[in-house]
């Protein structure tokens, strides 16, 4: 298939790339970007390791084309934290030992942003159906759900978001 | 020593955890390299087939195909990919019975050719353009039609497809006799879940040759040393040839413990002279990785009326799948399960291993442990119920305690199962839920429990050994140089608080090597539970050689035996005079550029090789909820009572636990790894299809974590994560067996299986 130019902005950065048509987000990222902390798990939008924000919006990248994303604002998880100032949920993620192999913990933050920007005081019940399209395999949820809602509590306290 | 601990017990934030919230940790996947190839593996449509021919021409004429490789272009070397044969005492019950790429098709999906391409599009494209001419053979997909005369026969050397027959070695005592002086016999055939291992990282493999000839392997493999040998020998390599390193791991639950992709992966790159990567898709995952073994398996349990044990014995049928890796090492794991939990003065067990057309199996967290103990644990609830006893009881009556031989006939240094119940039995409120009223509409509540016994690695049957060195660094800080493999458990970070402990320096100031042949010394491979037991016996020692190093040191500045000096929080100071001392950062500067005599780096090794393997035990309750219309399960909630000895990190073991409780939630109720009984192929081959447990599926946990230190451990602890799949399944099922009465002998117990035999009845 033709390669043709596109544009990308992710993480506020603007890049230029020479791709097919048929490239996928999460191969725009990982391949082309080299942004490798968005993970591929299962390819197909079945697990939610690949969650991005575009727009805002959680997307799973495996499942959207690049060009679909062209003038939008790509947030991966590279892009979360500040410099070295890390996001709340990063922080709780950490203090809560909300991660294991950690190679659902970049789609699982990604989809916890979301939800808090919509959602900043959710239940345990909203959290978990937040998080329910996010597969883990080590963790059992439990302390995912506790990092989310300690997230929730730091950031109603006045932690940067 | 001192009493307080200063970091053990604390819920310190786990090894690479910044790199895991950031996106900087690289995992086997994130391999690039430059010039890299992509490696794609052609598999076998039917179950059993010859290659009569394979034409690769036109795929090797597609332009960006490096290489295309099938059985011709492969080290004719028969192997096993499984670690065991190099360091089992009894090698002689393990099986070759594979090539790098197979000769004949045994199950669908077996590896037939492979190519390396410029990218993945091309790779696919040349894979549809290999042409196999094969021979479809009569295929058997069950064991024990593959038992029968006249059943196909999957390997020449094979008769009636039995790979092995295991007479358990720890069988006793005369169990005719014993069921003979039973009042009550109960025999059940199970027929235990082909769980899939469905860690999140796909299975993945990079390899490159350097210039030099040496060969570097990226591999999420958690047995490195003993993997690079198997590669080395495949490939007529001197080990020291190769170098292994392991990246951060995306889950393994016992997979990285075998050879999987790697030995393909280097057959490319020799080919192609360039680096390659292989991946696999999910699809690909779950039709060529691991999974439990099928045990056919009959239990049987005689007791008393009084409660006791008179006898058990256990003959399983092992459904191995095409290749026979892992099943002699499980089988046994399975039988020490069944035989060895309780007192009991008369046990037998035998197993046939068999193969059959479908994918090789592996070994699955919990190794057998898991099916041979839920089988137990589901007869005794059964038996209890037959004479009229509360399981409790019936549990208490026969229950192990400190002296008495272990699952592998140790003798035990301690034994919390009688507190575990009780602690258990009390938290939950067990006397007044068992004796609710079950009906709620068409709800029907139960409440079941089930107790667990596992090890702290694979002490006696294998050689196991562990090295750690620490040095340390101008500033007072320490380099841990370890094979601590982090799979999730947070190996690593556990050796660290260790190490940190005994230095007396924090927990930040410790800085871990790990996972790389050429840097840390050698190891057998993280698995069953060996880690935090045996590595960190090793980090213990190499800890205490380099404090022995820093007190000597400190003691000739302060003109003082080091004897008459600890170490605490950085500060060296006087025993009897706190007040007096000085920094450890003092004395490693002025140890590496003392410009008036000795300079040295402060260095010390460890080596450590078990003489035991202390069981951590659980008691596990679970209570449900069974729809009557729908047959519906729904698990209300999971009290895990552990005791693995001292706790290093809490955060960590209960996530452990709890990680443990989801899988084992997906086995007992979702978790179907369905194959077509016509075509042998795989029907269950993504997450919508089998479906692992999501947030919402997981049950209110609780963990109580009940400290007894083990004396032969670092600081007291045993192993955690390996036995967390052994209780959950048995307490589970007697949840549904108390809540409707339906005993289930072939998980998952989906909706459809508890409604046809509430249907039954």
């Amino acid at each position: 298939m033709k390669k043709e130019v596109a544009y990308f902005k992710v993480n506020g950065r603007s890049y230029e790339v020479i791709l097919t048509p048929e490239t996928t987000l999460s191969e725009l990222l990982r391949e082309h970007l080299d942004l490798t902390g968005t993970k591929r798990a299962c390819g197909v939008g079945e697990c939610g390791s690949c969650t991005v924000l575009v727009d805002g919006i959680p997307t799973l990248a495996c499942s959207t084309l690049a060009i679909a994303v062209r003038g939008k604002e790509v947030l991966t998880i590279e892009g979360l934290a500040k410099g070295t100032q890390l996001h709340p949920l990063q922080q709780a993620f950490i203090d809560s030992g909300a991660i294991q192999c950690g190679f659902c913990t970049s789609g699982m933050i990604m989809m916890a942003k979301a939800l808090l920007d919509k959602n900043p005081n959710p239940s345990r019940q909203e959290v978990k159906e937040g998080l329910g399209g996010n597969l883990c395999r080590c963790t059992g949820y439990v302390k995912i759900i506790d990092a989310v809602m300690a997230a929730a509590e730091a950031m109603g306290k006045g932690a940067d978001r | 020593m001192i009493d307080e601990l200063s970091v053990i017990g604390k819920r310190v934030s786990r090894w690479g955890a910044y790199d895991r919230v950031t996106g900087a940790a690289k995992y086997t996947v994130d391999i690039k390299l430059p010039r890299m190839l992509v490696g794609k593996v052609l598999t076998s449509p039917y179950p059993h087939a010859r290659i009569i021919k394979i034409d690769k021409s036109k795929a090797e004429k597609l332009p960006g195909v490096e290489a295309v490789i099938t059985f011709e272009d492969i080290p004719k070397k028969l192997f096993t990919p499984n670690r065991h044969d190099l360091i089992l005492y009894h090698p002689e019950n393990e099986r070759k019975d594979m090539y790098v790429i197979s000769e004949k098709a045994r199950f669908v999906g077996d590896r037939v050719a492979a190519v390396a391409a410029v990218d993945a599009a091309t790779a696919q494209k040349a894979l549809e353009l290999i042409e196999v001419k094969y021979e479809v053979l009569p295929a058997v997909l069950d064991p024990i039609e593959a038992m029968k005369p006249g059943a196909p026969r999957i390997h020449d050397f094979a008769p009636n497809n039995i790979s092995l027959h295991l007479n358990f070695p720890g069988s006793r005592g005369d169990v005719e006799k014993g069921f003979g002086e039973a009042d009550c016999v109960i025999e059940e055939t199970f027929r235990t879940s082909k769980q899939h291992i469905s860690q999140l990282e796909p299975c993945a493999c990079a390899a490159s040759f350097g210039p030099d000839g040496r060969l570097t392997i990226w591999s999420p493999g958690q047995s490195a040393f003993l993997q690079r040998r198997k590669v080395a020998e495949l490939f007529d390599m001197p080990e020291g040839m190769i170098k292994w390193i392991t990246p951060h791991v995306g889950g393994s639950f016992g997979k990285s413990g075998a050879l999987s992709v790697e030995p393909i992966c280097v057959a490319l790159t020799k080919k192609t002279g360039k680096p390659v990567k292989i991946e696999y898709s999910r699809e690909e995952d779950f039709r060529g990785t691991e999974t439990r073994q099928t045990y056919v398996a009959t239990g049987k349990i005689g007791v008393k009326k009084d409660g006791t044990i008179t006898a058990l014995q256990e003959k399983l049928i092992v459904d191995g799948g095409a290749y026979f890796s892992r099943n002699s090492t499980t089988s046994m794991a399975s039988m020490g399960g069944f035989t060895g939990l309780y007192r009991c003065p008369n046990v037998a067990a035998e197993a046939d291993c068999v193969y059959t057309n479908i994918l090789t199996t592996g070994g699955i967290r919990g190794y057998g442990n898991s099916e041979g103990t839920c089988v137990l644990e589901q007869l005794v609830d059964k038996a209890a119920k037959e004479i009229g006893m509360d399981p409790i009881q019936l549990r208490l009556r026969n229950i192990k305690k400190a002296g008495d031989p272990d699952n592998k006939g140790l003798p035990m240094e301690t034994c919390t199962l009688e507190e575990l119940i009780k602690v258990g039995a009390e938290k939950i409120g067990w006397a007044e839920k068992r004796a609710r009223k079950k009906q709620n509409g068409t709800k029907k509540y139960g409440i079941g429990m089930a107790i667990m016994m596992d090890v702290s690695g694979a002490h006696p049957s294998c050689i196991q050994h562990r090295n750690a060195y620490i040095k340390f660094n101008e500033d007072g800080s320490a380099n841990l140089v370890v094979t601590a493999y982090d799979m999730g458990q947070n190996l690593p970070g556990a050796c660290a608080q260790i190490a940190a402990e005994v230095l007396g320096i924090r927990y930040e100031d410790i800085h871990i090597l790990n996972g790389d042949t050429d840097s840390t010394m050698f190891d057998t491979g993280i698995g069953a539970s060996a880690g935090l037991y045996q590595v960190g016996q090793a980090v213990m020692k190499a800890a205490q050689e380099a404090r022995r190093q820093l007190l000597e040191r400190a003691g000739k500045r302060l003109r003082l035996a080091p004897e008459e000096l600890e170490v605490r929080d950085r500060r060296i100071y006087v025993k009897s005079d706190p007040q007096r001392g000085i920094s450890v950062a003092e004395v490693t500067r002025q140890a590496t550029y003392n410009l008036e005599g000795e300079h040295l780096n402060i260095f010390g090794k460890g080596s450590f090789s078990p003489t035991q393997s202390p069981p951590p035990f659980a008691t596990v309750f679970a209570e449900v909820e069974v729809d009557t219309e729908t047959g519906e399960v729904r698990v209300q909630k999971i009290l895990y009572v552990n005791d693995s000895g001292r706790v290093i990190n809490p955060a960590t073991v209960e996530g452990q636990i709890e990680g443990g409780i989801a899988q084992s939630v997906g086995y007992c109720l979702t978790e179907d790894y369905v194959i077509n009984r016509e075509t042998g192929v795989l029907e269950s081959d993504n997450f919508t299809t089998y479906k692992i447990p999501s947030a919402l599926d997981v049950p209110e946990t609780e963990v109580i974590l009940y400290e007894e230190p083990v004396p032969s451990g670092p600081f007291g602890a045993k192993g955690v994560g390996h036995g967390t799949t052994i209780a959950v399944n048995p307490a589970i099922a007697n949840a549904i067996y108390d809540a409707v009465g339906v005993f289930i002998t072939d998980m998952p117990a989906t909706p459809e299986k508890i409604f046809e035999a509430l249907r039954r009845r």
